[in-house]
């Protein structure tokens, strides 16, 4: 009862006018920096940090928590339709979301991905409602040792997600393990692989890595291609998916949003490796996994609702802890700082209304974007259908305007750059980037764990089976790595193994 | 010939006086840039803003804040020290990593040489908590249960060569008793670790605050001079028996080879910022403690502080290797 007289009252803090403004404004300016390559929630939200402290702390949060999720339905519009994530977490979204929109099917992607997100997102919100407070101590029941079986898990999932031939896959992982090495040794200060640069210190930046993988090598290889300006051009049409494309669809929306949340309440990766995480579930339970990677609508819906799921999940530490899982959470948690509040387990009774207040705006805005987008989608189409050479130069520029805020360093940007050109050459070449980006997240997550685990355990490796969260971890690893063997799965595995030699 | 350019030289150095002198007189006549070397959005960040707005107004000439993050704060100050004129129009934050860093690798930069500092301004409250469900009631329980158990006491700190981490260490070596570092990154990693009871005890700036008042965590010692006001019941270093004070502190400087006056008239500023009310309450926030040090006394500061972190340094060898 006292829950439902808090969401009353949360509701009727989120509809006051100046709020419903700010969670407008939130929402629009998340949309387009989801949509606009290069300018992530994280550039955004530290830009327009500053300007949170005009008005109540209520509505500063709101519209910062309104940038962060409405990026996330955002980010889905460019991978779909020129193949290039406006965010981390849409990475997964190109691989058959932009095959979709090759096969005149963009508007089924599109509206699948809305209403997956605004499913995911509401489901995430009832859940933070209800169990936020039971939740928390789940987050802090993952020690080293646990975290250390969860990254093991993240690179099995790797295996699902290649497309193209597996030793490449796995070479582009081992060059991304490498790379997360660069920079202080986490545990004892030395740096390693600098070469005696101070830029190299903290590491090269996720940000660059991904945005020059994706954004920059994308418009390089466009400009040498025929350019095919049907998919944007072409009027698109049956944005409200077809029963069978809800068909296909719910399965993987519920399991996404189960996994995405779970994950979103774990500090690390959060939303990108939710993605990730549901695309390999997808492909591994399909009947038909040779469809993904060429237009499988479920291959779209379930890391759409992943990732929205993930980001509400994200809510729960940081509302409840005051523990931030990831940079978008840490930079809420400076926004509520600046208000001169602190999250953390006294927020929710201290501070009902601001709480419970932030929760329902959530709510709301998901409406707002689900009712603003769909009709919208146009209008961010068109931002994309300007010509080639003008758009190539933009995308370009807001890469690089949007690597250079992340993190104020040119240096970043000529990390942009290089790795764009290496991307285009892996494309030539036929070597994936997603395999590289998720083991340059997981590797030093893996390493660092590991390493802390063992210091923890005094050198016994046997605390990774003892514990039990850690155990089931491993177990799960395991079985997802023997299970194609088994003669029961047998035809199962062909099938995996034919998609894996296309 | 030879005439002819001693004279231009001599004609360019008066010139350069006369410009230089004018330039301090008026000073400042456009914008300040100070680089913060941390993300915008943290405590260091806002603190500095406070006192960036009131020194302003001093100055009557806006002070623009560059967050130039990297290198843990020391990216910001050696790109001033590498580019920026000695004009006073560039300045920076210089937290202490910038004396420790050149101990533990080779860096661009010569802390004695390649900077004019200003003013020291204020340093961190520290702090050392325990899960409020642990067995630890007091230090002294740490202290017995680590000498019983050489090493088995494991601390979180947001990273290795931090200042918690050094701090710990010179604690431990006092005390006679070996602890164990669990480096993570951040303070919400070493929250979340103390919490879970995965380590016994966290070692970490305030951002501890919200749970040690929701009595999840308890503090067991700070280590600033004198106790908090918000946390009477903790007691300092110095009361504990080790003779010590340990908040990282910072100040500001700018590049190599400015003019005293201007110099006199930065420093000017930030005192009177550091005695605004407002920016007392934001410091009061993060529990910073005011540390003023005027202009000859943070240089003389420098160098003990230098001296200091180099033999906690070389104990915990993590020295540069002389190659």
């Amino acid at each position: 009862m006292d829950t439902l007289l808090n969401v009353a009252h949360g509701f009727g803090v989120a509809l006051a006018p100046i709020n419903l403004l700010y969670c407008f404004i939130g929402v629009f300016i998340g949309t387009l920096v989801g949509v606009l390559p290069g300018i992530g929630p994280i550039s955004a939200m530290s830009l327009l940090l500053p300007v949170t402290l005009s008005g109540t702390p209520e509505s500063g949060i709101i519209m910062m928590a309104g940038i962060y999720y409405g990026s996330m339905y955002g980010g889905s519009t460019t991978s779909i339709l020129v193949n290039i994530p406006g965010e981390a977490a849409s990475v997964v979204t190109c691989i058959d979301g932009h095959e979709m929109a090759k096969q005149g099917r963009a508007g089924p992607a599109l509206g699948i991905s809305a209403f997956g997100s605004f499913f995911a997102g509401t489901f995430a919100l009832i859940a933070l409602m209800l169990v936020a407070p039971k939740l928390a101590s789940v987050a802090i029941a993952f020690g080293p040792a646990e975290y250390f079986s969860l990254m093991v898990l993240g690179l099995v999932v790797l295996t699902f997600l290649t497309q193209g031939s597996m030793a490449k896959a796995l070479l582009m992982a081992c060059i991304g393990v490498v790379l997360g090495l660069v920079g202080l040794d986490s545990i004892t200060a030395q740096p390693r692989l600098t070469f005696g640069r101070l830029e190299l210190i903290d590491g090269i930046g996720l940000v660059p890595v991904v945005m020059g993988l994706f954004g920059v090598a994308e418009v390089l290889i466009n400009t040498e291609q025929a350019i095919r300006r049907d998919i944007i051009n072409a009027k698109i049409t049956h944005l409200l998916p077809s029963k069978q494309d809800w068909q296909a669809s719910a399965g993987p929306m519920g399991r996404g949003t189960i996994l995405g949340f779970f994950l979103g309440i774990l500090p690390g990766g959060g939303a990108v490796v939710a993605s990730f995480a549901s695309y390999a579930l997808e492909k591994r339970l399909s009947k038909t996994p040779e469809r993904f990677g060429n237009g499988a609508i479920e291959g779209v819906a379930g890391p759409e609702a992943a990732n929205n799921a993930a980001a509400g999940g994200a809510f729960i530490p940081l509302m409840t802890l005051g523990i931030p899982p990831n940079v978008v959470m840490a930079l809420l948690l400076g926004a509520f700082v600046i208000h001169g509040l602190q999250p953390g387990p006294l927020m929710i009774t201290q501070n009902a209304g601001l709480f419970w207040g932030i929760v329902a705006s959530m709510y709301i805005g998901n409406l707002m974007l689900l009712v603003l987008n769909l009709p919208m989608i146009g209008m961010w189409v068109q931002l994309l259908r300007l010509p080639y050479n003008i758009l190539f130069p933009l995308i370009i520029l807001f890469t690089i305007i949007g690597v250079y805020c992340s993190s104020n360093n040119v240096f970043d940007v000529y990390v942009m750059i290089a790795f764009g050109v290496i991307g285009y050459f892996m494309r030539k070449l036929g070597y994936e980037p997603a395999p590289l980006v998720l083991a340059f997240v997981l590797g030093p997550m893996l390493e660092n764990n590991l390493r802390k685990s063992l210091i923890l355990s005094q050198g016994d490796l046997s605390t990774f089976v003892t514990r039990p969260i850690s155990a089931a971890c491993l177990i799960f690893a395991v079985a997802l790595l023997i299970g194609p063997l088994l003669p029961a799965l047998r035809k199962k595995r062909e099938l995996v193994a034919l998609d894996e030699g296309a | 010939m030879f005439q002819r350019s001693r004279l231009k030289i001599a004609l360019a150095a008066i010139g350069m006086l006369a410009s230089a002198a004018a330039g301090a007189q008026e000073y400042p006549t456009k914008p300040i840039t100070l680089i913060v070397p941390w993300p915008a959005g943290g405590s260091t960040d806002l603190t500095m803003r406070a006192m960036a707005e009131s020194a302003s107004k001093v100055l009557g000439q806006p002070i623009t804040i560059d967050n130039k993050a990297g290198g843990g704060g020391t990216v910001g100050p050696a790109t001033m020290a590498a580019a920026a004129k000695p004009d006073g129009y560039t300045i920076a934050q210089i937290p202490i990593t910038v004396f420790r860093l050149p101990l533990m690798q080779d860096v661009s930069w010569d802390a004695a040489k390649d900077f004019t500092y200003i003013v020291h301004l204020t340093g961190y409250t520290f702090g050392v908590t325990t899960s409020a469900e642990g067995p630890f009631k007091t230090w002294q329980d740490v202290v017995d249960f680590a000498k019983a158990n050489p090493g088995k006491v494991t601390y979180a700190t947001p990273g290795a060569g931090t200042s918690l981490h050094i701090g710990m260490e010179q604690i431990a070596g006092m005390a006679g008793i070996k602890l164990t570092q669990v480096p993570f990154k951040g303070g919400a990693e070493t929250n979340a670790a103390v919490l879970g009871q995965h380590t016994m005890l966290q070692a970490d700036s305030t951002g501890w605050k919200p749970l040690v008042d929701a009595g999840k965590l308890r503090l067991l010692m700070v280590w600033t001079g004198s106790r908090s006001p918000n946390y009477p019941n903790a007691p300092t270093l110095k009361e504990l028996g080790y003779p010590m004070v340990y908040d990282s502190p910072f100040g500001i400087a700018g590049p190599k080879g400015m003019d005293p006056k201007i110099v006199a008239k930065l420093h000017d500023a930030f005192k009177k910022a550091l005695e605004d009310p407002a920016v007392i309450a934001t410091l009061a926030k993060y529990d910073m403690v005011p540390n003023y040090k005027n202009t000859e006394d943070y240089k003389k500061f420098v160098g003990e502080v230098t001296e200091s972190e180099r033999k906690v340094v070389e104990k915990l060898g993590l020295t540069k290797k002389s190659n």
